[in-house]
């Protein structure tokens, strides 16, 4: 049995073409893993920043895992939501990356997409808001039904990553 | 005569303890330095210096003279526990009439000292203490003076302070489901700006004092000094201010007033150190309780560990293809598959090669960029089949090609690039520049902006060594190319074998040699400089002796 532990923050977002932003979060692991303590899923407070494009959440992640195997090693993915001034929640991104394998500090930015819908829903969507979504989350973090998804590029989730590992070494893991 | 060395240093001390703060216990011990305690010391113990005690005897004895030698008043010592209170002759001829008690603390303490009066007076004499529940505690941190000013006073900030202080002890512990409820108060209270816009660990204070007055004059207020202030935070931090006096000297107290009386007292940590049968079996309880736990771990995940075979490495690569930037078109997705050399496998399940979806760009600077954060996961395996085999191990590489995708379907070949994958474990972020062919004359580009379509590579191993290359010469003469945009790959690599278990253990295991080797080596290396010292000097005998008789025999003549 090995264990990760992960220690860090989603600081916040930049490059989405408005602020008022919040992000839900998860992070997936294969069936090896286990949570031994902490969330492994959560959701950010609204931001809105008054001057710089830059939505800041810092909001925690504190996790450890405990492992019997490599596989499935945990993926974080993100999803940013915009919340307009009438209070409806629009989706801005879908967003993913791997849980650093090395220990240390990490600092990363994780770019974001959010799928096109067609130039009807494209045009109600620059005048209402809204748009399509993905109807199963899990396409976030597998990559095995991308190619059919058209999606257009978003802003970037900078994340701080701090990530320990132990027994790996016992194990003839290097990492 | 010895001048004791005095202990200038009147800052505080921090010490940490887990145990509960009831036990600690300090011992105070006072002593008035006048020339009567000199006095008797010098009659005790007569000096070897004559003419230095004459000196301090005569100039000590006109002193001598004012203040009365009293034995009894000469020191006193008092083991005083965390919050116990001793009573001052002032507060004893205060609190003694009822008619003065005013709260229930005051009350309180009229018949703890009805009791003492029965039980034959207190024991304390000059030395006292002033808890936390004293008035004193809260006037002390109130009108505090930090300045010479006669007329400081204190700040608006300041009195804020003082009743948050006071507020704390009044405070019951927060209890959580008040502050889930609801997590920002809209309209919070006075009370609440107060307990809540200071930093707010408990404290509870107590103070050392001493009545350092004449004799026949005990209990006058003004002449209570401070001895010692010790805070105590409800996370076990212990502020003593001053230290306890270890091997320093004491601290002194020099008294106003004309005859500028001068007292030293030391302070000690008297608390009941703990057995060592006690820390032992606490030890053994702590380790009891880490395994337990160590097992209940296990039993929730289990002990075990998937390994690899025993020669074999295993690369495992948890990747991610983020973005594309710098390309022409709009609309990108990357194609991409994994090349396995020889010897070189992967598990039946493993796919080899992934599409990206397709992404529309945005402009970031002067850059249109598609964002994919496409994950991948590669496992795959190296056996060593024999080690004889000097050549080193071929690595697997990863070939991409960028794809663009317009409106009316048509797609056009981006770029071409491969990635050999990091053959160190770690997080590697790598940008990989791509290129396109291109064909001379501008027909083939008409055709690529309006029909879609352009010249594409058969094999994409190309980009690197084509996989059908033989010979020793690899020649792209003749091949036009096109620079492109690049693609960034996020790659976090891990690898395992057995082989790097048993390296570590024997890396190990070098080391404690080496370290054992290292006295040796020094000591060899002694006798290598004595043996070479010995050669030198054996040769130059050799060379003396062959040198000839005449010239040796003239060197001595002119010596």
């Amino acid at each position: 049995m090995a264990e990760v532990h992960v220690i860090g923050q989603i600081v916040g977002a930049s490059g989405f073409s408005s602020s008022s932003l919040f992000c839900k979060w998860g992070i997936h692991t294969g069936g090896a893993w286990k949570l031994l303590s902490g969330l492994r899923e959560g959701q950010t407070q609204v931001d809105n920043p008054q001057l710089d494009d830059v939505a800041y959440w810092s909001h925690p992640i504190d996790v450890h895992f405990a492992t019997k195997g490599l596989q499935g090693w945990p993926k974080l993915h993100l999803q940013v939501w915009h919340q307009d001034s009438f209070g409806r929640c629009e989706l801005y991104g879908y967003g993913f990356c791997h849980v650093p394998s090395s220990p240390g500090f990490h600092r990363l930015d994780c770019v974001t997409w959010r799928p096109l819908g067609s130039w009807q829903e494209q045009l109600s969507q620059r005048f209402v808001g809204g748009g399509p979504q993905l109807l199963n989350s899990d396409l976030i973090y597998m990559g095995a039904d991308r190619y059919r998804l058209q999606t257009c590029a978003m802003g970037t989730v900078h994340l701080q990553l701090a990530v320990l590992l132990r027994n790996f070494d016992r194990y003839g893991v290097e990492a | 005569m010895t001048h004791p060395a005095w202990n200038e240093d009147t800052g505080g001390a921090v010490y940490r303890s887990r145990d509960p703060i009831c036990n600690l216990r300090i011992r105070v011990c006072l002593q008035r330095v006048t020339s009567t305690s000199l006095l008797l010391q010098q009659l005790q113990q007569p000096s070897c210096q004559p003419g230095q005690q004459l000196i301090s005897l005569a100039t000590l004895g006109s002193q001598n003279a004012a203040s009365g030698y009293r034995p009894e008043e000469e020191e006193e010592e008092a083991v005083i526990g965390w919050q116990e209170k001793l009573f001052s002759q002032f507060e004893v001829d205060l609190y003694q009439n009822k008619s003065a008690c005013q709260s229930p603390l005051d009350r309180q303490y009229h018949q703890d000292i009805l009791k003492l009066e029965k039980s034959g007076g207190r024991k304390n004499y000059r030395i006292f203490t002033y808890t936390d529940h004293d008035r004193f505690t809260n006037m002390e941190e109130h009108c505090k003076r930090v300045t010479t000013s006669a007329q400081e006073a204190p700040s608006y900030l300041a009195e804020r302070m003082a009743n948050v202080r006071r507020r704390r002890q009044e405070r019951k512990p927060l209890d959580g489901s008040v502050f889930k409820s609801r997590i920002v108060t809209w309209k919070p209270s006075e009370e609440f700006i107060k307990n809540n816009h200071v930093i707010n660990t408990p404290m509870q204070t107590m103070y050392i004092m001493a009545d350092l007055g004449p004799q026949d004059k005990l209990g006058h207020g003004d002449c209570e000094h401070v001895l010692c202030t010790i805070r105590v935070d409800s996370n076990g931090v212990i502020t003593v201010k001053p230290d306890f006096t270890g091997t320093k000297g004491a601290y002194r107290i020099e008294l106003e007033g004309e005859k500028r009386e001068l007292w030293k007292y030391t302070l000690e940590n008297a608390s009941a150190v703990v057995q060592r049968e006690e820390e032992e079996r606490e030890q053994r309880v702590f380790k009891d309780l880490y395994s337990r736990h160590k097992e209940y771990l296990q039993g929730l995940v289990g002990s075990d560990f998937e390994m690899t075979l025993p020669g074999s490495l295993r690369l495992f690569i948890n990747g991610e293809i983020v973005s594309a930037q710098g390309y022409e078109y709009n609309n990108l997705y990357i194609h991409f598959f994994l090349e396995l050399p020889s010897r070189w496998s992967c598990p039946p399940s493993q796919q080899l090669s992934g599409v990206t979806q397709t992404c529309a760009t945005k402009v970031i600077g002067k850059d249109r960029v598609a964002f994919f954060s496409f994950p991948f996961t590669l496992e795959v395996f190296f056996t060593q089949e024999d080690e004889l085999e000097g050549s080193l191990p071929q690595w697997p590489v990863l070939y991409f090609e960028v794809l663009s995708l317009d409106f009316w379907q048509r797609y056009r070949v981006e770029g071409y690039g491969f990635v050999m994958l990091p053959a160190t474990p770690g997080a590697h972020t790598l940008t990989v520049s791509t290129w396109r062919p291109v064909e001379p004359g501008t027909v083939s580009e008409l055709r690529r902006f309006f029909i879609g379509g352009s010249p594409e590579l058969e094999d994409l191993t190309y980009t690197r060594v084509p996989s059908t290359f033989q010979g020793d010469r690899l020649s792209r003469f003749g091949f036009r190319t096109e620079t492109t945009g690049s693609v960034t790959f996020r790659l976090n690599c891990l690898q395992q074998s057995k082989a790097f278990l048993e390296s570590s253990s024997m890396k190990k295991r070098m080391q404690s040699v080496l370290d054992r080797m290292g006295g040796f080596s020094q000591r060899g290396s002694l006798y290598g400089v004595l043996e070479a010292f010995q050669r030198a000097r054996r040769r130059m005998q050799e060379a003396r002796e062959s040198l000839p008789q005449d010239l040796i025999s003239t060197s001595t003549a002119q010596l």
